[in-house]
């Protein structure tokens, strides 16, 4: 090889220098520069409307732009016929679950058509399709039609047919977006293997903040703008401060405390978090306590911080969040709520059948008033169904039930007045304003008309809203659409409170600013709060957690006590750094840990017993060559107890 | 339900006030939709107006004619095509040249005269002319060639009491019957008042169905049908709203059109009880809302909904009578005529508007229009508390 190749291996395989891509006036792109290198993950993350995807439909060449350069794979894009020169190089999947595949289609057809279009050899399709349909587990569904698969298939097999004519460069748009933590992370595995093998270049966006450790690089976007740029430890040093985790006696008055002084202060579940910028952890506790002085406070420790704390403080740098109107007015009229007082939601042996299909299958839980309850699981795995009875909407086929006090076999007419429902899509009145919106709402729950003012007047002033009550709500954005939901939802001053997937497509301020307000209700209002959520750094927020799988609960306790019990029955989670990378990974797999998994530049496994299993790698690496950089204990995710109760559960399926 | 008769009182106050939110919330969400409100006025002002503009008359129909025989006898024959049915159109070499006018559809009529036209007349022999009426549109073909044979059939009359030296007088001798006849309802036989009144009626009806079905559809397209489920309102709470604010919605339209249009444009009378047509054109609008209701359920958007309503409108609006008259209409589907409820309204609103009929003589449409609007309704609330309930 000469000197040539050599130049040309080291070029970036994408380069983005002020690239502007305007919609009419709106801008989508403002001014984004990156470049992505051979054989990385690049990652794009940023909430819904950042630019990410005409971003990513420009460096694909499906999308022309105004201003600024771009380079992929070596040619510079200025011309539809640029575009079309590296687009054979290239494989692109577009946002959505399976939309560029074609559902009347089987799993093997919609392979053979996306080789055809690239013309694929015939004896090349077969030994590439029998590979890729092994790794993404597909092989059994062939002949299964597309339209018949399970969210995370469909985007498997979505990322096969973008794979199926081995491209340099691929370029996925938000594939883990609506996919069960199961099927997501078969995903990341399977990316990090094609890496492995072959020097692929992957450029992915997510809407998952914790998804960043996946990625070697990222960008994170808001806006239209990369806010900030480089490998994920970078960026937190970018962004300096300390985050202090406590427990607090009484967790309402210490968060008021704590939020005059510290911007990013939120309550998860009964701990507190507080982002402390600037401070060395010392000086971030002393901070803090002097803040509290003379509250209870139970275990207080200062720990780094995440990437999405880093993000928030981004944000808010840029701009500093105008303190709007404290909401925190009472929902009721008369001084104290009802006091905690039992179940608001009891579901005992709750079933549903849907002609021969169990959709819920003996399904209980409680949830009890001021408890926030989320129901975890992937699409299909139940919780709509339930939640539509929990509602009233579904009478049950066995089983029974008491919602705010109503028995949901023959009073769904008094469920439906009793409590507030926030439903997945946005589901107000777009053409109709703020105020109108909740005017309807009031009237249809039977709010008098003497007291209309006065209750929308309350739930305005809770959910921040006062400044946009004439304005029409398709002129909102996301994050506020929402707490508008969540206002209509409570206008009629329920007691229980259903929420379905509400922050989908809401960016990171917004989503904290929907919590804090859903803690107020549960801590101070009393307020039953039931939540489903994908996002799996929301199921922190939650009390009690319930995870359904195939219409079962198959783990119900609080977030604290699931993980501890996934400590005890798989162990606790190594972080591992070595250098090289992939064949530390090999030699892992080789010695039996079974579960070693790529996270972006690091390789997560489970191990038992600690000390020996450090002392194992540490030989392992010794005797293969291999620098072994960092090893740490990281506690457990949610996601990480979910995708080992899935797995064993469907072990347990399979071999009884 | 157990409850005296305050918590009644209550429930039935609460259950009006639903209504009434949501009947208020249609009719604000109809007032911001731009498109619907221009598509609204353009059918009830612009459409009704056109209607009433083109009537199905034969106008300025172009004839050319390939003279053969140019003489006094054959311009004479010519110049009688004239307007406003006829215009000449010029004259052509041969015979093939009209035909190709007609072709092209340049020319409505070719009139072909043979040679010797005029002196075979003179001689009293029988001669030909040839008429060629392109047909493809059967009304004015119809008309063109009737008009035409009366044309030429006159001529040959008139040259026959010529030839016979009948005189003015002489005439009176001469056996005839004379047609006389009287038009009633409308005297002038204005096709601007009977056009226009079937397409206000015909309007009326894709306003009925479309309406309430794209305020349904919108729901589900948007996915607001999940909150109002989840609330506490009936099925029946969520469809009535739409029909009523709809209906509204129709009637004033139907009033814009009636008074400034039809009554203010082309003087359409208006003798019988304005108050019976409106409660007619209610009764109708509510009924017919059923339909819409019922595509609601079936189509997923907009697109599919609008695809329904014209396959369901396309036979309503044919066996009605607004196109065709029922007299035209092969056995068959004379009598199927009663199964379209347009065919009902179209019967009561040429009879209140033109006729100054009552329900003394419009009783029986009253009656079928009302059963099928019960069936029509009733069934369109069934299915949508079926897929809602």
């Amino acid at each position: 090889m000469g000197q040539a190749a050599l130049v040309d291996n080291d070029a970036p395989v994408v380069r983005v220098q002020a690239l502007v891509k305007r919609y009419r006036k709106q801008m989508a792109v403002d001014g984004a520069s990156f470049s992505i290198g051979r054989g990385e993950i690049y990652g794009l993350i940023g909430p819904d409307g950042a630019g990410k995807s005409s971003l990513m439909k420009a460096i694909a060449g499906v999308l022309s732009f105004e201003g600024g350069m771009l380079h992929v794979l070596g040619e510079k894009i200025d011309s539809e016929a640029a575009a079309e020169r590296v687009k054979g190089r290239l494989g692109f999947m577009p946002q959505g679950l399976g939309l560029n595949l074609y559902p009347e289609l089987s799993v093997e057809e919609n392979v053979d058509f996306f080789a055809q279009l690239r013309d694929v050899p015939p004896e090349e399709l077969a030994r590439r399709k029998h590979k890729l349909l092994a790794m993404t587990r597909l092989g059994n569904f062939r002949d299964r039609p597309m339209k018949h698969l399970s969210g995370g298939m469909k985007q498997k097999l979505g990322l096969v047919c973008t794979l199926i004519h081995e491209p340099e460069l691929i370029i996925l748009d938000e594939p883990t977006t609506g996919v069960d933590p199961v099927s997501r992370r078969d995903f990341w595995m399977i990316l990090t293997q094609l890496l492995r093998e072959r020097d692929v270049t992957a450029l992915v966006s997510t809407a998952y903040m914790d998804e960043a450790a996946r990625f070697h690089r990222l960008s994170l976007m808001f806006d239209g703008r990369v806010l900030i740029e480089g490998e994920p430890d970078v960026i937190l040093r970018e962004v300096p401060g300390t985050l202090v985790e406590l427990v607090a006696e009484s967790q309402v008055e210490a968060l008021l405390r704590l939020e005059t002084r510290f911007p990013q202060a939120e309550a998860v579940g009964p701990k507190l978090r507080v982002f402390v910028p600037g401070a060395v952890p010392q000086v971030a506790r002393a901070q803090v306590e002097a803040q509290l002085e003379g509250l209870m406070v139970n275990e207080m420790q200062a720990v780094a911080p995440e990437l999405e704390d880093a993000f928030i403080a981004l944000l808010q740098r840029r701009q500093p969040a105008g303190q709007d109107d404290a909401q925190k007015s009472r929902l009721w009229l008369d001084g104290d709520p009802p006091k905690g007082d039992g179940d608001a939601i009891a579901a005992r042996e709750l079933s549903r059948d849907f002609d021969h299909f169990r959709a819920v299958d003996r399904v209980s839980f409680e949830v009890r008033q001021g408890e926030i309850f989320g129901l975890l699981g992937a699409n299909g795995a139940g919780k709509t169904t339930a939640i539509k009875m929990l509602t009233g909407i579904l009478p049950p086929t066995g089983g029974a039930g008491t919602v705010a006090g109503a028995d949901m076999r023959h009073a769904s007419q008094a469920i439906k007045e009793r409590i507030g429902y926030v439903s997945q899509a946005f589901s107000l009145y777009q053409d109709m304003t703020v105020t109108e919106n909740l005017r309807l709402f009031a009237r249809i729950y039977g709010v008098p008309n003497s007291r209309l003012a006065e209750r929308i007047g309350r739930v305005v002033a809770l959910a921040g809203l006062s400044g946009v009550t004439t304005q029409l709500v398709s002129k909102l954005p996301m994050g506020i659409r929402q707490r508008l939901a969540l206002a209509g939802a409570l206008v009629h001053g329920p007691r229980v409170l259903f929420l379905d997937e509400p922050t989908s497509g809401v960016d990171p301020i917004g989503r904290r600013r929907f919590w804090e307000i859903l803690v107020h209700l549960a801590r101070v209002e009393q307020v039953a709060i039931l939540i489903t959520t994908h996002y799996m750094n929301e199921a922190e927020h939650c009390d009690h957690l319930a995870l359904m799988h195939a219409g079962r609960v198959i783990a119900d306790d609080t977030p604290a006590a699931l993980k501890a019990a996934l400590q005890q029955e798989a162990g606790q989670v190594l972080d591992i750094a070595a250098e090289p990378v992939l064949p530390a990974l090999e030699a892992l797999e080789q010695a039996g840990f079974a579960d070693a998994a790529m996270f972006g530049k690091r390789i997560h496994l489970l191990a038992r017993d600690i000390t020996a299993a450090e002392a194992r790698i540490r030989t392992l690496f010794a005797e293969r060559g291999i620098q072994l950089l960092d090893i740490a204990l990281r506690t457990p995710t949610l996601e990480d107890v979910f995708v080992y109760r899935i797995l064993q559960q469907e072990q347990q399926e399979a071999s009884a | 339900m157990n409850g005296g008769p305050a918590e009644n009182r209550v429930r039935l106050y609460l259950w009006w006030s639903r209504l009434a939110a949501m009947t208020a919330k249609e009719l604000i969400q109809f007032g911001r939709d731009t498109l619907l409100l221009i598509a609204i006025a353009y059918l009830f002002v612009f459409d009704t107006y056109m209607a009433g503009n083109v009537g199905m008359q034969l106008n300025h129909a172009v004839v050319v004619v390939h003279d053969a025989d140019h003489s006094a006898a054959s311009r004479e024959l010519v110049y009688r095509f004239r307007p406003p049915y006829f215009k000449l159109g010029g004259e052509v070499l041969d015979n093939r040249a009209g035909q190709r006018l007609l072709d092209s559809g340049q020319a409505l009529v070719a009139l072909d005269i043979p040679p010797h036209f005029e002196r075979d007349i003179l001689q009293g022999k029988p001669t030909d002319v040839q008429v060629q009426v392109d047909a493809s549109n059967t009304v004015l073909g119809f008309l063109a060639s009737s008009y035409a044979a009366q044309i030429i059939g006159q001529y040959g009359f008139d040259q026959t009491l010529a030839r016979l030296g009948v005189t003015e007088r002489s005439m009176q001798n001469v056996p005839m019957i004379r047609d006389e006849h009287r038009v009633w309802y409308n005297p002038n036989q204005n096709d601007a008042w009977f056009m226009p009144i079937a397409e206000l009626l015909t309007v009326i009806t894709i306003m009925a169905i479309m309406l309430p079905a794209a305020a349904a559809v919108r729901e589900k397209e948007r996915g607001t049908i999940e909150q109002l489920l989840v609330s506490p309102l009936t099925p029946i709470q969520i469809l009535l709203p739409k029909v009523i604010a709809m209906t509204l919605v129709i009637l004033l339209g139907t009033a814009v059109s009636l008074f400034f249009v039809l009554h203010g444009m082309f003087d359409v009378p208006m003798k019988g009880s304005l108050v019976l047509f409106f409660a007619v054109t209610a009764l109708y609008t509510f009924t017919t809302a059923g339909l819409g209701l019922y595509i609601a359920t079936i189509a997923r958007n907009l697109a599919q909904a609008a695809m329904l309503a014209i396959l369901v409108l396309m036979p309503m609006i044919f066996l009605s009578g607004a196109w065709t008259p029922p007299e035209a209409m092969p056995a068959g589907m004379r009598e199927a005529m009663v199964l379209s409820p347009l065919y009902h309204f179209i019967e009561m609103g040429y009879g209140i508007l033109l006729k100054g009929a009552g329900l003394d003589v419009l009783w029986d449409s009253l009656l079928g229009l009302a059963l099928l609007g019960m069936v029509i309704f009733g069934f369109g609330v069934w299915r949508f508390k079926r897929q809602f309930g």
